[in-house]
């Protein structure tokens, strides 16, 4: 019994399915199931993949987004890495019984922690000569056939858009290339791979590909990136599916999806301007909230840029400095939801911002959760976590140009699963494991 | 390991844990501690230049035999003397050297053994960093400052520094073990888990830690601000 999972960071049905021609992933739906697959809140890589691989929400995990909070000080924020993630994946339940894994590049992945098998850490790994293999003579392995392991799109804010397709093109073939040598080097029954490529695509170039898009260029210079890429990846598909055996059932799966950024909202300068976040000082330009810039004895609440904002509110006997009494925490959250929910863009117009409590999304919020998670627009908009300027509204990440954000459907498609034939509708990412753990036979709740 | 740095700096402290982090990536290390060392090997010898440089010689050499035997030698001497590590260093050959840097005034608050405050007193002549200089290394391969670094700081610091440079093998051989993989080990093995774990496991057993280190915790960060991640 063999299972090949094969995972496209950011991909949207509407690109997998509608727009672009894919003939080896359409002649897969043809002869399995395909769909959307309902992403997580929040719609992230490092929480939906992990969430994807435990079959556990970002509550049970306690992961709500690529840093999460240790403690309830102003600094104590801390990168995912592999050893946040407490449940067991997917491919730990399967080694366990016996079954032997190769795992390359699943977010959060490094360090590379021990399987019954061989795995290669993520995007995460912090340079190429981190040790990001196991066993550790992998990493030798690997080097001797393929060079440097390109983990990611190296210096990705650039406006030199040829290379960074380049650069693009060059970690998704490696990323390929590194699974076609582990599937036939080394035994397996499960495989699981995660392709950060066309994320990278999206983020780099979606003005080019969509009409709508705020920034799209005329003339444009890359009219054919989003078509060639995608039929590139395709055949990076079909070079893989070639070389599995009939009876080994194959998922493709995305962890999101993706659409056009319209726009960010500031929401630090938002939290200023409404009286929660008071500075020591205007900044003298744009740049990144720092714990020490905030003057916390007039501070109610501050929020985390990123695809999506984390606030958290400064509560008394919680927080180092905290202001809020504890029973108006209750209060305080309900005038943030409602005024970043009626927030519309520079002239008003209604964006469909949805403003969350933890304990609406989990039913168990590990870890320190943040107070609120705001999705700005639909996910048309991001967050910026800059202070300095005073607008609540940028057309210009604050990071540097950036072109799509994320959605909250992704794709998943199927053969030899056990799933009815043709269009599946209402699947989860948090299906996904325990679907893979049936077709090993193992105990889905276990 | 050439520990050096003034008394009461922290020497005999990071030799210890050094040693036994060595020791628990199941590596044959001895640590010579200046003040056994000067109590069994060196008895006799006084505080005078020439007994200093005497003293630093013999450690030097049973470092060496040491050495040449594939065990890791971790001495903590205060070597005042820059010439006599540097012949130390000659005679041993493979060879790194700690400064143990802290500020005479934060060593003569610690006054570990009381002996700053005999020195002056005047109950000990020579007493380096008092009546006697002591000679900083010019270049170091590892500089500690046990004056802002917690002792745990001062030994990772080490450590990242021999895993960077190749002394030491990078983190596979500390292999992390979840939780839940033993507890389904010990559903396995049932009675044998203990005796199973401890032949396979038995030095490659580590606590799990969450975080990076800070280094790479900025590299990753670098990159994720970049990609809009984070900001």
């Amino acid at each position: 019994m063999h299972l090949c999972v094969i995972g496209l960071d950011c991909v949207p049905p509407e690109l997998a399915f509608e727009q672009m021609a894919m003939p080896n992933l359409r002649a897969l739906m043809q002869r399995g199931s395909y769909g959307r697959l309902e992403s997580v809140v929040p719609p992230v890589t490092v929480p939906a993949w992990a969430c994807l691989a435990t079959g556990r929400d970002p509550g049970a995990l306690g992961i709500y987004g690529f840093r999460n909070r240790t403690d309830y000080s102003y600094e104590g924020l801390t990168l995912a890495t592999s050893h946040s993630v407490r449940e067991p994946a997917i491919w730990d339940r399967l080694g366990a019984a016996g079954v032997r894994v190769i795992v390359v590049g699943v977010p959060p992945g490094y360090p590379p922690r021990p399987v019954h098998g061989v795995q290669v850490s993520c995007f995460l790994t912090p340079s190429a000569s981190s040790p990001y293999a196991y066993p550790a003579a992998l990493r030798g392995e690997l080097e001797a056939r393929f060079g440097e392991y390109l983990f990611d799109v190296s210096d990705f804010r650039t406006t030199d858009k040829p290379g960074l397709l380049r650069r693009i093109y060059a970690v998704t073939e490696q990323k390929f290339a590194i699974v076609r040598y582990l599937m036939t080097n080394h035994p397996w029954e499960f495989l699981m791979f995660v392709d950060m490529g066309p994320d990278r695509l999206h983020h780099g170039f979606w003005r080019y590909h969509d009409p709508a898009h705020i920034k799209h260029p005329a003339p444009n210079p890359f009219p054919q990136v989003f078509p060639e890429y995608y039929a590139f990846l395709d055949r990076q598909i079909g070079s893989v599916l070639d070389l599995l055996a009939d009876d080994v059932a194959v998922l493709v799966v995305s962890d999101h999806g993706a659409r056009r950024m319209d726009g960010a909202i500031c929401v630090n300068e938002w939290l200023r301007r409404e009286g929660f976040l008071v500075l020591r000082e205007e900044p003298r330009e744009v740049r990144p909230l720092e714990p020490s810039m905030v003057d916390w004895t007039r501070t109610a609440a501050w929020g985390e840029g990123g695809y999506y904002s984390r606030i958290t509110l400064n509560v008394r006997g919680r927080e180092p400095q905290g202001i809020l009494d504890p029973a108006g925490v209750e209060r305080v959250r309900g005038e943030l939801i409602q005024g970043l929910e009626a927030l519309g863009d520079e002239t008003g117009r209604p964006i469909g911002t949805r403003v969350y409590r933890p304990e609406e999304l989990y039913s168990d919020a590990r870890g320190v959760p943040p107070d609120l998670l705001a999705i700005f627009g639909d996910l048309y908009w991001r967050s910026a976590g800059s202070v300095g300027g005073g607008a609540v509204w940028a057309r210009e990440n604050d990071t540097g140009p950036d072109d799509a954000n994320h959605a909250p459907f992704g794709i998943f498609v199927a053969a030899g699963l056990a799933l009815p034939p043709g269009e599946v509708p209402g699947l989860r990412l948090l299906d996904i494991a325990p679907l893979i753990a049936r077709h090993f036979g193992l105990d889905v709740e276990a | 390991m050439w520990f050096t740095g003034l008394p009461s700096s922290g020497k005999s402290t990071l030799a210890g844990l050094l040693g036994s982090a060595l020791a628990a990536r199941a590596l044959p290390v001895e640590v010579l501690d200046g003040d056994e060392v000067r109590a069994v090997l060196n008895q006799g010898l006084g505080f005078s230049r020439e007994d200093r440089d005497e003293n630093i010689r013999r450690i030097a050499w049973v470092a060496k035999v040491l050495t040449h035997h594939g065990v890791i030698a971790i001495t903590a001497a205060i070597s005042p003397y820059r010439q006599a590590r540097e012949r130390a260093r000659e005679t041993i050959g493979r060879f790194v050297e700690v400064y143990v840097d802290c500020p005479v005034e934060v060593c003569m608050a610690r006054d570990i053994k009381g002996l700053y405050a005999r020195a002056r007193r005047g109950e000990i002549a020579q007493f380096t960093g008092v009546s006697d200089p002591y000679e900083p290394p010019a270049q170091p391969e590892i500089t500690v400052h046990t004056d802002r670094e917690t002792p745990q700081e001062s030994l990772r610091h080490i450590l990242q520094h021999l895993e960077t440079q190749g002394w030491l093998q990078v983190a596979m051989d500390a292999v992390l073990v979840p939780h839940y993989l033993t507890e389904q080990l010990r559903h396995r093995w049932g009675g044998e888990f203990e005796r199973r774990l401890v032949e396979i496991l038995a030095g490659y057993v580590h606590p799990e830690e969450d975080a990076l280190p800070p280094a790479e915790q900025e590299q990753v960060l670098a990159r994720l601000r970049a990609l809009g991640y984070v900001d």
